[in-house]
């Protein structure tokens, strides 16, 4: 059996080391455009000269030798035959009798002045684009960032680190807004200010100011004009599924999966971004292990779709939030704040509905798993901030923990 | 694999284990529990005891989960499973502190370090020790003991 993967994402990755795991004498090909295998949480790392190659590898070492791998990376796919079950690339194609799309997102560059040709404005996904941001932020004196959402905030943190002068724009009134509200990414946006950097907050890109390809200022609608030598965008991704019209494999916004992690024909599956299902790293995972254990012939369901989560960390200062960011009428709200800290949670019926901390996040693991199950903390006579898991502490046979919860 | 095995009703909350896993993680190894310095951040304890909804001990303790959700969330590599323990350790020099691992654990047994913010407490069953986990060997009670699980 020939398995292939495209994409050397968590996705991918994992579903190689799966597959590897239960099928010890299978094929097993994975198919990159990177030449490294890299991850992209930690790209700002890169930038700011922190780490190199070598160091924003998440995969164990010497992967691909140890677990039988063969690795083909800078090739592009350009198209699959999935009635041939021939994958099209630009150098050589190939065939499969398994295949896993994991081909993770894209950046989207709006197509506003003369954002999408110039050659000083990128993304922030892949490491050639940290490449080419290391590059040229050598000479960058000014930088300019389009989204304040956790991409945006970790390249401004590392241009800081650069000691670049960075702004950066954001349509929302706060900094990542998803993740936080107003008051906890006030305590960010003080800190990178502080550093230096400076927040058009609540304000829209409407143009680009050029000289030759390049572009040298970025406008906004509320007529400011922010001089740059380089311009990072980072308002968001796209499924990167591009190569698969006409392929026969149906295609939304997204690779259209079933509960499996299957497309519509059987032997082709898909999972992380390009499944479209949730833009985290823990649930990418989920999927690629999910999608290689069905690969191999068994019959496993992807149920663990909840994406509200997220950890925060600059300056020393961290921040976790789950569930519902903004409450709605009749939600209860409750803060708890200190010199130190700041603890929102946001209560509906019985259930808590979200949870913000911000500062002390130690033993904080146990709120996913309450807030994503909608468990009832009514008959907790405590304060709902020093609830804990020992609240619901149940050991099982193998000494592993287990949730109890009364009905 | 080796497991702590927790037997939450012999625990009496003394917190012996706490104090030996601080024992455990300080450089200077030796002179016994009574020497270790309950205040130094850089050692805290991998291990907590917390009163549930009842006031009952409950030991808080890093299973090395067959399914580590602290493992699934690592986007560094840090947080791995050793192949030859079986257990779930973390390798400080790749984290990126991003925390994900703390969110994702289900029991909420991990931490971030107090002293810098940088790393995550988490349990490496005294891989440096050739002997039972410090917490272990400390217990009065036998209520945290070590067996074999498959």
């Amino acid at each position: 059996m020939r398995h292939v993967i495209i994409g050397a994402g968590p996705a991918g990755i994992n579903a190689a080391k799966t597959i590897r795991g239960m099928r010890p004498d299978d094929e097993i090909v994975v198919i990159s455009k990177d030449k490294y295998v890299h991850s992209r949480c930690m790209l700002h790392k890169y930038i700011s000269g922190e780490r190199n190659e070598r160091t924003v590898d998440f995969a164990d070492e010497n992967f691909f030798e140890t677990e039988r791998i063969e690795w083909k990376s800078e090739v592009a796919v350009t198209g699959i035959d999935a009635a041939g079950k021939k994958i099209i690339c630009d150098k050589g194609d190939m065939t499969y009798d398994k295949l896993l799309i994991a081909t993770g997102a894209d950046s989207v560059i709006p197509p506003i002045g003369a954002m999408r040709a110039a050659p000083n404005v990128f993304g922030l996904r892949n490491l050639d684009d940290a490449q080419k941001i290391r590059g040229l932020a050598a000479n960058a004196k000014k930088v300019v960032i389009v989204g304040a959402g956790l991409v945006g905030m970790d390249a401004a943190y590392a241009l800081l680190e650069l000691g670049k002068t960075v702004s950066v724009v954001e349509m929302m009134t706060c900094v990542m807004a998803i993740n936080m509200d107003a008051y906890a990414a006030g305590a960010y946006q003080k800190r990178f200010e502080d550093a230096g950097c400076s927040f058009y907050l609540g304000k829209k890109v409407c143009g680009t100011g050029t000289s030759g390809d390049l572009v040298t200022s970025i406008e906004l609608e509320s007529g400011e004009s922010l001089e740059c030598d380089m311009v990072i965008v980072a308002v968001g991704v796209r499924p990167s599924v591009g190569f698969l019209a006409g392929s026969g494999i149906e295609v939304e916004r997204s690779v259209k999966v079933d509960a499996h992690l299957r497309t519509n024909d059987p032997d082709v599956y898909a999972a992380g971004d390009a499944a479209g299902l949730s833009g985290i790293w823990p649930n990418a995972v989920k999927q690629g292990v999910t999608a290689a254990k069905n690969m191999c012939g068994e019959n496993v369901t992807y149920d663990d779709i909840y994406a509200l989560k997220n950890t925060v960390n600059f300056f020393g200062l961290a921040t976790l939030s789950i569930g519902i960011n903004a409450p709605e009428d009749g939600d209860h709200v409750e803060i708890r704040e200190d010199r130190r800290n700041y603890k929102r949670v946001i209560m509906r019926n019985k259930t808590v509905k979200g949870i913000l901390l911000q500062g002390d996040i130690r033993y904080s693991g146990f709120w996913q798993h309450l807030v994503k199950n909608e468990i009832n903390v009514s008959d907790i006579k405590k304060s709902v901030f020093d609830i804990t898991y020992g609240d619901f502490y149940g050991v099982d046979a193998r000494g592993q923990y287990e949730w109890r919860v009364s009905a | 694999m080796k497991r702590i095995i927790i037997d939450a009703e012999k625990c009496d909350g003394c917190k012996n284990c706490s104090i030996a896993c601080m024992e455990a993680h300080r450089d200077q190894r030796g002179g016994g529990l009574y020497t270790v310095d309950l205040l130094d951040p850089a050692i805290e304890s991998r291990n907590v005891i917390v009163l549930d909804r009842k006031g009952a001990y409950t030991p808080i303790f890093c299973r090395h989960c067959d399914e580590p959700e602290c493992v699934l969330a690592c986007m560094s590599g840090a947080m791995h499973r050793d192949k030859e323990s079986g257990h779930i350790m973390y390798d400080e020099e790749r984290c990126a502190a991003c925390f994900m691992c703390v969110m994702n654990c289900p029991y909420g047994v991990l931490k971030p370090d107090r002293a810098t913010g940088t790393r995550v407490i988490k349990c490496d069953f005294c891989a440096n020790d050739n002997d039972e986990p410090n917490c272990v060997n400390s217990c009065p009670k036998r209520a945290i003991f070590i067996e074999e699980v498959v």
